[in-house]
C-alpha cells in the first residue's frame, strides 16, 4: 500500500438499506475495501417498509445468506379489498403453494432486518459507519472520486455507490438525477400495532408463523391515487397508507394523511383485526411512482446508482415493490465493479455494464412491462367508481328484505351494463390491457 | 504521562420502550454514555496540550464492543482494554469500581484517571470514589475545566452557585461534568486507523479475580425491581373556547388537590 | 389519537441546529401552502404573531413530502445529520 493508498478506500457505498448493503456484501465477499456509511444510528434506523419481501429473487442474487435473517412471517394469504363508501368486496387467495419451504414470501420490519444485514456485511469484512451522513460528491476533473461528508470530513473512493433511496440527494449533487416531481412520488404513513401472536392469528386465520398480507384500494384514499395496507409481523400489525404527492396536493377540499389513515383504521374492517391493539411507531417514507420514466441516469465516471435511488421502485396498486430490486441492482452493481477493479478502470464505459445486467434482469424488465401502470392509475374511477360499483352489485345480490328479488342475471346485467358501459369505462378498459 | 479513561458501554436510554412497567432491553443499542465521551475528549486535549502521554481507554461492555470501541481510539486514545468478559455483566457499582481498579494497575502506570460524573444508566454515581479509594488516588469531582502541569492537576469544580478552583498531586482521579468540553466527532480516516490501535481483552482471570468476586455472584447491592413509574391517566378531556377549557383545567386540577392547597 | 400523540411514540435524537430551512420570502408569496397538510408529521404552522411559515424540526419523520410538494423552491431540506433525527424501532 502506497502513502495515497492509506488515505483512500476502494469502494464507498452511502446508505445501509438493502440495495447497498447487498452491493457491500458482494464486495467485502470478494475483499475489495468497501465503506458503508449510513446516517442511522444502525442500517435500517430511518427505514421503512410496508412489510413483505419476495424471497426467491433474494435467494437466486445472493444464496445462502438469509437462513438467519429476521424474518416474521411467511405469508400464506393475500387479500385484495375494494373499498367503497360503507362497504368492501375482498377477493382473497388462498394456495398450497404458499405453504411450501422454501417460502415465498415473508413480512419483515426493516430496523431489525437492515440491522442483521448490516452485521452480516461487517462479518464479510465490510466496515459499516453509522452516524454518518454524505453531503456531497467528491469530484475532481469531471469524475466522482468520494464523498464530503460535514465541513471537513471526506472519504475518497475509486467508486461511490449512491444507495441513498428514494430522495437520492447523493445521485442529484452528482448531476445524475432532476429535481424531483411531485407526480412520480407518493407518500405513505404507517403504524406499527403491537398485538399477541395468538390474537394475530385468529384474526386472520393463520397457523403458527403464518402470516396475512392484505392490499386495501378505493374510497379509502377519497379520490386519489393510493391504498392502504395490513401485514402480519411475528406479534405486531404493519398498518399503513399510501397517496400520491401530487394527488394530495390537487385535493379540493384539503385533507391531510395522517387523518385518511386514522378514517381507514376507523372502518369497521379495520377496526376490529387491530382492537386492542398497542400503537408503538408512527413512520413516513416517499415511494416512487415514476417508474422507468422517471429513472435517473444509473452511471457516470466513478458512481454507480442502486436500487430506489435509481428510481427502482413499482407500485402496481396492489403491490408495492422495491426491495427485491433493491438488493438485486446491489448486487449487479457490485459485480459490475469487480469487473472495472480487474481493468482498474472505473470511469463510465466500464460501468456502463452495471446497466447491461439491469437491463438483461428481471429488474428493469418489470419496470418496462409496467410502464403504463402510473398512467393508469391516475384514473380517479379505479378509486371511486369501481369499487362503489362492484360493492353495490355485491350488495344488491346479498340484500334480502320482503320486497320480490328479481333474478340473478337480472341484476347484474342491469346493474352491470348500467354501471360498467359507458364510453369511459370502455377507454379504462382499453387502457388496462396497455399495462 | 499516563492518562487512564474508563468509559461503560450502556443501552441507548431514548431506544428503551417500556412495557408492562418493564424496560425491554432486547435490541436495544449499545452507545457509550454522553459523559464518557467527555472524558475521552478531555484525555485527548490533555494528550494535545502536554507532551509524551499515553491514553488508554479502559471499557467495560459486551461483545458488541468492537465496533463502539474504534470511536474513542479515533477520539485520540492509543490503546483499549476491553473488560467485556461475560462474568463482569452484572457487576453492581463496588464490583465495576474493582474490576476498574485491577485493570488500571495492570496497565502498569497512572497518572491521571479520567471518568465521567456518573454514568447515565443507573445514576448510581459511586463508582468514580469507589474505585479512588482502591487505588488509592485524591479525587476532584465534577470538574468543568481541567489543567495538567508540573506534575500537579488543576481543576474547577462545578458547584451549584459559584465554582471552586482545586489542585491535586498526580496521580489523581478526575470526574469531569457535560461543560467540561464538547466531545469531536472523529473523522472517518482516524476511525478507519484506530482498528489498528493495541487492544487487550481481559477476563476475570488476567485480573487476579476469582469468579465469585466479580459480576453478578458479587453484589453488595441486590436490585429488587426495576420498573417505571405507574402512569394513571385520568383521560380528562377540555371542552369549550380556550377560556373555558382553563377554567375546566384549573377546577380539575383544584379537584385533584394539585392547586389551591 | 393525533398525530402529535403518534409522534411522541417514536425515537428522536434531536440535534440543535434545523435540518430544515424556509425561504420566508418564497412562503410569503405562495398561496398553495402544500407544506401545510401534506406533512404527515403535521409539522408546518404558520406563526401568528410574525406570520412566517414554520417547521417543527424535531418531530421530522425525514420522509421527504415537504420538500418534493414545495414546487416554489422555498425548501432548503437535508436530512437530519448522522446520528440525529428519527431513529425507527420497527421500521
Ligand atoms: C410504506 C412503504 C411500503 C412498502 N412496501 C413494500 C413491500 O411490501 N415490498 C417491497 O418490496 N417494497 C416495499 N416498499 C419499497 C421498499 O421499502 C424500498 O424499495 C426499499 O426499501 C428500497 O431500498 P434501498 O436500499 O434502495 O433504499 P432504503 O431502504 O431507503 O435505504 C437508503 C439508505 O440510505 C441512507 N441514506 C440516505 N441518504 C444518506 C446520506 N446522505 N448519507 C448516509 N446515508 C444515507 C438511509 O438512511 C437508508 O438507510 C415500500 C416502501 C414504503 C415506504
Ligand atoms: S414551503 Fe413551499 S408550499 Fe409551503 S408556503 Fe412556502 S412556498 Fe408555499
Ligand atoms: S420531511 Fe416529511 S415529516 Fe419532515 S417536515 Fe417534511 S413532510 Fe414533514
Amino acid at each position: 500500500m502506497t502513502e495515497a493508498d492509506e488515505e483512500k478506500v476502494e469502494v464507498v457505498v452511502v446508505g445501509a438499506g438493502l440495495a447497498g448493503l447487498s452491493a457491500a456484501y458482494v464486495l467485502a465477499q470478494a475483499g475489495v475495501d468497501t465503506v458503508v456509511v449510513e446516517r442511522g444510528d444502525y442500517p435500517g434506523a430511518k427505514n421503512v417498509t410496508g412489510g413483505r419481501i419476495y424471497m426467491h429473487p433474494l435467494r437466486h442474487y445472493l444464496p445462502d445468506l438469509w437462513d438467519d435473517a429476521p424474518l416474521e412471517r411467511h405469508v400464506t394469504r393475500e387479500t385484495i379489498t375494494m373499498m367503497a363508501e360503507g362497504a368492501s368486496t375482498a377477493i382473497t387467495l388462498d394456495n398450497d403453494k404458499f405453504r411450501e419451504e422454501p417460502y415465498h414470501s415473508y413480512t419483515i420490519l426493516r430496523s431489525n432486518f437492515d440491522r442483521w444485514f448490516g452485521d452480516k456485511v461487517a462479518e464479510a469484512g465490510g466496515f459499516v459507519l453509522p452516524k454518518y451522513r454524505a453531503d456531497d460528491v467528491l469530484v475532481e476533473d469531471g469524475r466522482v472520486v468520494g464523498i464530503v461528508m460535514g465541513e471537513e470530513d471526506e472519504i475518497r473512493a475509486d467508486v461511490v455507490v449512491a444507495a441513498d433511496g428514494v430522495l437520492s440527494l447523493i445521485a442529484e449533487k452528482a448531476g445524475l438525477r432532476q429535481a424531483q416531481q411531485p407526480k412520480h412520488f407518493a407518500v405513505s404513513a404507517k403504524e406499527v400495532i403491537e398485538l399477541p401472536a395468538k390474537s394475530i392469528e385468529e384474526r386472520f386465520n393463520l397457523g403458527p408463523g403464518e402470516g396475512a398480507a392484505q392490499l386495501y384500494f378505493g374510497t379509502l384514499t377519497k379520490g386519489m391515487l393510493g391504498g392502504g395496507f395490513i401485514y402480519t409481523n411475528q406479534d405486531s400489525i404493519s398498518l399503513g397508507l399510501v397517496v400520491g404527492i401530487e394527488s394530495l396536493m390537487e385535493r379540493e377540499p384539503k385533507i391531510e394523511v395522517h387523518e385518511i389513515l386514522e378514517d381507514f383504521k376507523a372502518r369497521p374492517e379495520i377496526r376490529n383485526l387491530v382492537a386492542d391493539g398497542e400503537i408503538v411507531e408512527y413512520s413516513a417514507h416517499a415511494i416512487p411512482e415514476g417508474g422507468i420514466n422517471a429513472m435517473p441516469k444509473l452511471y457516470s465516471d466513478g458512481i454507480v446508482v442502486i436500487g430506489e435511488a435509481a428510481g427502482l421502485g413499482l407500485n402496481m396498486l396492489i403491490t408495492v415493490r422495491g426491495m427485491e430490486f433493491a438488493v438485486a441492482s446491489g448486487v449487479m452493481a457490485a459485480e459490475a465493479i469487480l469487473k472495472a477493479r480487474e481493468k482498474g478502470d472505473y470511469s463510465a464505459d466500464s460501468l456502463a455494464h452495471y446497466e447491461e445486467l439491469l437491463k438483461d434482469s428481471f429488474a428493469l424488465q418489470d419496470l418496462e412491462t409496467f410502464r403504463h401502470v402510473l398512467g393508469f392509475m391516475e384514473n380517479p374511477r379505479l378509486f371511486n367508481f369501481y369499487p362503489q360499483a362492484v360493492c353495490d352489485i355485491f350488495t344488491e345480490l346479498m340484500w334480502i328484505d320482503e320486497k320480490p328479488k328479481p333474478k340473478i342475471s337480472t341484476t347484474v346485467i342491469r346493474e352491470g351494463v348500467g354501471k360498467f358501459l359507458n364510453w369511459s369505462t370502455i377507454k379504462d378498459g382499453l387502457g388496462m390491457l396497455r399495462i | 504521562m499516563d492518562v487512564i479513561v474508563c468509559m461503560k458501554q450502556i443501552p441507548d436510554l431514548q431506544q428503551i420502550r417500556i412495557k408492562d412497567r418493564e424496560p425491554i432491553l432486547d435490541n436495544v443499542p449499545l452507545v457509550w454514555g454522553d459523559l464518557d465521551k467527555n472524558a475521552i475528549e478531555e484525555a485527548s486535549k490533555i494528550k494535545e496540550a502536554v507532551e509524551d502521554v499515553k491514553v488508554t481507554v479502559v471499557a467495560l461492555g459486551s461483545d458488541k464492543i468492537e465496533q463502539g470501541i474504534l470511536e474513542p481510539l479515533a477520539m485520540g486514545a492509543d490503546e483499549a482494554v476491553l473488560l467485556t468478559d461475560p462474568a463482569f455483566a452484572g457487576s453492581d457499582s463496588m464490583g465495576t469500581a474493582k474490576v476498574l481498579a485491577k485493570a488500571i494497575e495492570k496497565t502498569g502506570s497512572y497518572d491521571l484517571v479520567i471518568l465521567g460524573e456518573g454514568s447515565t444508566d443507573n445514576y448510581s454515581g459511586v463508582v468514580a470514589s469507589a474505585l479512588a479509594e482502591l487505588l488509592n488516588l485524591p479525587m476532584i469531582s465534577y470538574v468543568r475545566e481541567l489543567e495538567v502541569q508540573d506534575g500537579k492537576v488543576k481543576a474547577v469544580r462545578n458547584m451549584e452557585e459559584s465554582f471552586e478552583v482545586m489542585e491535586a498531586d498526580l496521580p489523581a482521579l478526575v470526574t469531569v461534568a457535560q461543560e467540561i468540553n464538547e466531545p469531536r466527532l472523529p473523522k472517518f480516516m482516524a476511525i478507519r486507523k484506530a482498528g489498528a490501535k493495541p487492544r487487550h481483552e481481559w477476563g476475570p482471570d488476567d485480573l487476579g479475580l476469582a469468579a465469585d468476586e466479580v459480576g453478578q455472584n458479587a453484589l453488595s447491592v441486590e436490585t429488587l425491581s426495576n420498573l417505571a413509574p405507574e402512569q394513571d391517566r385520568k383521560n380528562i378531556i377540555l371542552k369549550g373556547n380556550l377560556a373555558e377549557q382553563i377554567d375546566a383545567l384549573v377546577d380539575a386540577l383544584t379537584k385533584e388537590g394539585v392547586l389551591g392547597r | 389519537m393525533n398525530v402529535e400523540t403518534k409522534l411522541g411514540l417514536d425515537v428522536f435524537k434531536i440535534d440543535k441546529d434545523a435540518h430544515i430551512i424556509i425561504d420566508q420570502e418564497i412562503c410569503r408569496s405562495c398561496e398553495d401552502k402544500f407544506c401545510l397538510y401534506v406533512c404527515p408529521g403535521k409539522l408546518y404552522s404558520v406563526n401568528r404573531e410574525t406570520e412566517e411559515m414554520e417547521v417543527e424540526c424535531s418531530g421530522c419523520l425525514e420522509c421527504g413530502t415537504c420538500r418534493i410538494a414545495c414546487i416554489h423552491g422555498a425548501l432548503d431540506w437535508n436530512y437530519a445529520r448522522g446520528g440525529f433525527g428519527i431513529q425507527y424501532r420497527f421500521g
